[in-house]
């Protein structure tokens, strides 16, 4: 519960304050909708000696996306929603009302296995909301995702 | 008095005698902890195939598991020692085995601790991504290990992926890279990233389907690789493509959680990660199998619940969502739109996840998205699962056959190293996609005795299916030594080059297909020593689990005034798991002459 204030405070500050985002410079929090995913090893020759690029991270950081999740013991639904290729993955789960991005989403977020129904059903009818606008950034989804989280009974607690 | 004397000599004895090291470094566990090789594969059998000399404390300590148990003995033994923060698994192996009772003998070990914390171990499972579409070289493929907080947690993307990859400066191009990889050159280190960067980066952008196996370990198994893995950080062992690859060490740290697995009992050469998974059914390891379908099936099989005209309306509206608002599609029921929308969503996202970020196909994506949102969804149906990558026939091949060639009996038989033709039974792969290293055939033929028919350095095939929603590009390349038609003679062993796009549907079971071919051949003996071709080739490939057949003809023109044309025809019946009979007939005609035969073999398949 407590990560997920800090987060939600954290956010607050994100939109404006691009210089030292959190999480890390270089973390995803500015990932837009429909990002795509670049740098990959798609080729075959990479594939081959199941190479990566750079130092191999060791749990430290969360890879990629560059955001530091050191001393944390779960992911954030922050963190996740900034992780490269996954606000599109919440969005289609959400549109559709279900799905492991979703789920995923629910677990970081220490959402109640009771209730992860309820807020399957509620991203889905506020997607209009959570998702107004095609190049919204992993941030503001958040924001927005609570948003609509302080207006229900159920969820409210969960961000107040 | 004499009591006490006999307890303080005891005790005085226990401090000054050493343990018994020969028998403790003989012991499973540590030989697993030293990652000595048992002879598993060729080079260093008996040494550890570590090669970092931060791994170890003595320094014979590679070659010598003994003396490194001895220092390890008196590194880790006294309490506040900062060896123990490098080494925990180490550590435990001593206490447990020599009986050291401290409270918290690692509580000075802050960085391990902090990141001891961050890894789950509810559940260790192994990952293994299985080829990607139309490329069947991916069929060699990749394993990884997955760390769940939990036995079957609720989301595993939140889950850690331990990997073993070469580690590759970003500027080294990429022959260079294939070389060292293949040669060694190149260091290999555990790396622990989180799973669902795995997810996106084989289920999602290289569409490969992810086969996930449970292992039946305890907590108390999967805390030996965790704080072994910490023994690994930034260790290199030498990469070697075929033999010290990735599937190799993971079975290396499974054999530290359970040291008495029959894991890498037998010579584990081109360890193929289908036999990872085999070795770990074979020590009775796997609890649970999952199936995780790539993106680009995920579309398929919601676009095949979809009729042709509905199937024609995704198609257009994924161009043009504004299209929703025709009377063709309002005219459909609220959950039939929803699924034509999200069809026509995964199929735009399935051309466009990869690459930089298109404002254009963000607009549309958004657009049908919100289609899917406002129309309610039918109920949810499984992705149909294939067969287990594990269920497949084996890697290498031996077949035996009689044939009749021209009027002459003749007796064929020949050995693949590796792996699937387009006509062997298809159970656990990929439809469409062949992939075959070292084919060796030969023929014992009543009057010329015995002779070298062909022989396949590589031939890949590719049969990537077009629809409305994917247009990929089929291709092959084929490369060898075979009994070559020439101008003036019957036939000469050649060397040959080949390969080309092509293009290929499927309906049901069977793919046809149309490729264009280029040819460089050389034939010893003949005038021009090299000659160039070009021409095409159609065919037809059926690929049933109970029965593949297929018929080609390939015509081709030589720069050398000189054509062929070959055709053919192949059926194949699995008989057993490992086991298939194989007829073929084929005809080749050139400058007015031709040649005909037809053959029947066995095929088994094994290892």
């Amino acid at each position: 519960m407590k990560k997920i204030i800090i987060g939600a405070a954290l956010l607050g500050s994100s939109m404006t304050a691009s210089a030292v985002a959190p999480g890390g410079p270089g973390c995803g929090w500015g990932n837009l909708l429909f990002e795509g995913s670049s740098g990959l090893p798609a080729h075959l020759l990479a594939t081959i000696v199941n190479g990566t690029s750079g130092n191999a991270t060791f749990g430290m950081t969360s890879g990629t996306n560059g955001c530091d999740t050191s001393g944390t013991l779960t992911y954030s639904g922050n963190s996740l929603l900034a992780m490269n290729g996954v606000l599109e993955e919440v969005a289609q789960d959400m549109a559709v009302g279900h799905g492991e991005a979703l789920t995923a989403l629910t677990v970081a977020m220490q959402i109640d296995p009771a209730d992860r129904d309820h807020f399957n059903s509620v991203m889905h009818q506020n997607f209009a909301q959570i998702f107004p606008r095609d190049d919204v950034s992993s941030g503001e989804v958040m924001d927005n995702i609570n948003t609509v989280m302080k207006r229900d009974d159920r969820l409210s607690h969960y961000v107040s | 008095m004499l009591w006490l004397c006999v307890v303080l000599w005891g005790a005085g004895a226990q401090a000054a005698t050493a343990p018994d090291f020969a028998a403790l470094a003989a012991t499973p566990r540590w030989q697993a902890l030293m990652h000595v090789n048992p002879g598993a594969t060729l080079r260093g059998v008996g040494t550890s195939y570590v090669d970092d000399a931060d791994f170890f404390l003595a320094t014979d300590g590679k070659a010598d598991p003994e003396a490194e148990l001895r220092a390890t003995w008196r590194a880790l033994e006294p309490a506040q020692s900062q060896a123990r923060c490098r080494f925990p698994a180490r550590y435990r192996f001593l206490a447990t085995t020599l009986g050291w009772h401290e409270s918290a003998p690692l509580a000075h070990c802050e960085d391990y601790l902090a990141w001891r914390a961050q890894m789950p171990i509810g559940q260790l499972v192994l990952v293994f991504p299985a080829a990607y579409l139309n490329s069947p070289s991916s069929m060699f493929g990749h394993t990884l290990l997955r760390l769940d907080a939990e036995p079957d947690p609720d989301a595993v993307w939140l889950s850690r992926a331990i990997n073993f990859g070469a580690q590759a400066g970003g500027a080294d191009n990429s022959l260079f890279y294939i070389w060292r990889g293949l040669a060694g050159g190149y260091p290999g280190q555990f790396s622990v990233t989180s799973y669902v960067e795995k997810i996106r980066d084989y289920a999602f952008v290289e569409n490969r389907d992810m086969w996930e196996y449970a292992l039946d370990l305890d907590a108390g198994e999967i805390d030996w690789v965790v704080s072994h893995l910490w023994e690994l950080r930034g260790i290199n062992f030498d990469y070697y493509f075929f033999d010290e690859n990735c599937s190799l060490r993971l079975l290396e740290l499974i054999k530290v959680a359970r040291p008495q697995a029959p894991l890498m009992t037998e010579l584990r050469f081109a360890e193929l990660p289908v036999n990872t998974v085999r070795a770990l059914y074979g020590a009775d390891l796997v609890a649970e199998r999952r199936y995780r379908p790539s993106k680009a099936v995920e579309l398929e099989a919601l676009a095949a619940r979809l009729d042709a005209n509905e199937r024609a309306l995704a198609a257009d509206l994924r161009d043009d969502p504004a299209r929703v608002d025709t009377p063709a599609f309002k005219a459909y029921p609220p959950p039939r739109r929803h699924l034509m929308a999200q069809v026509a969503y995964q199929a735009l996202r399935l051309r466009n996840r990869e690459g930089d970020r298109d404002p254009d196909v963000a607009r549309k994506s958004l657009a049908l998205l919100r289609v899917v949102q406002r129309n309610p969804a039918p109920p949810p149906q499984p992705v149909p699962e294939p067969a287990p990558p594990e269920r497949g026939h084996g890697t290498q091949t031996v077949n035996l056959g009689v044939g009749r060639q021209d009027g002459r009996d003749f007796l064929a038989f020949g050995y693949r190293l590796t792996y699937h033709d387009l006509f062997d039974p298809l159970a656990g792969f990929l439809p469409g996609a062949a992939i075959e290293g070292l084919d060796v055939q030969l023929r014992l033929d009543e009057r010329d005795g015995l002779a070298l028919e062909s022989l396949d350095l590589v031939n890949i095939r590719s049969l990537a299916p077009r629809s409305e929603f994917v247009k990929p590009i089929s291709w092959f390349v084929h490369a060898g030594l075979e009994q070559t038609p020439v101008a003036d003679r019957a036939r000469a062993l050649g060397g040959f080059v080949q390969g080309g796009p092509g293009a290929s549907w499927r309906f049901g079971d069977l793919f046809p297909y149309v490729f264009a071919v280029a040819r460089i051949e050389s034939v010893s003996g003949t005038d021009p020593d090299a000659a160039l071709g070009g021409g095409a080739e159609a065919g037809l490939a059926y690929q049933a689990e109970s029965v593949q057949w297929g018929l080609h003809a390939r015509w081709l023109e030589f720069t050398s005034q000189f054509a062929r044309l070959r055709t053919g025809v192949t059926a194949n019946v699995p008989v057993s798991p490992d086991n298939a009979l194989r007829g073929e007939c084929s005809h080749e005609s050139w400058q007015g002459e031709a040649v005909a035969g037809c053959s029947v073999s066995f095929r088994h398949f094994f290892d």
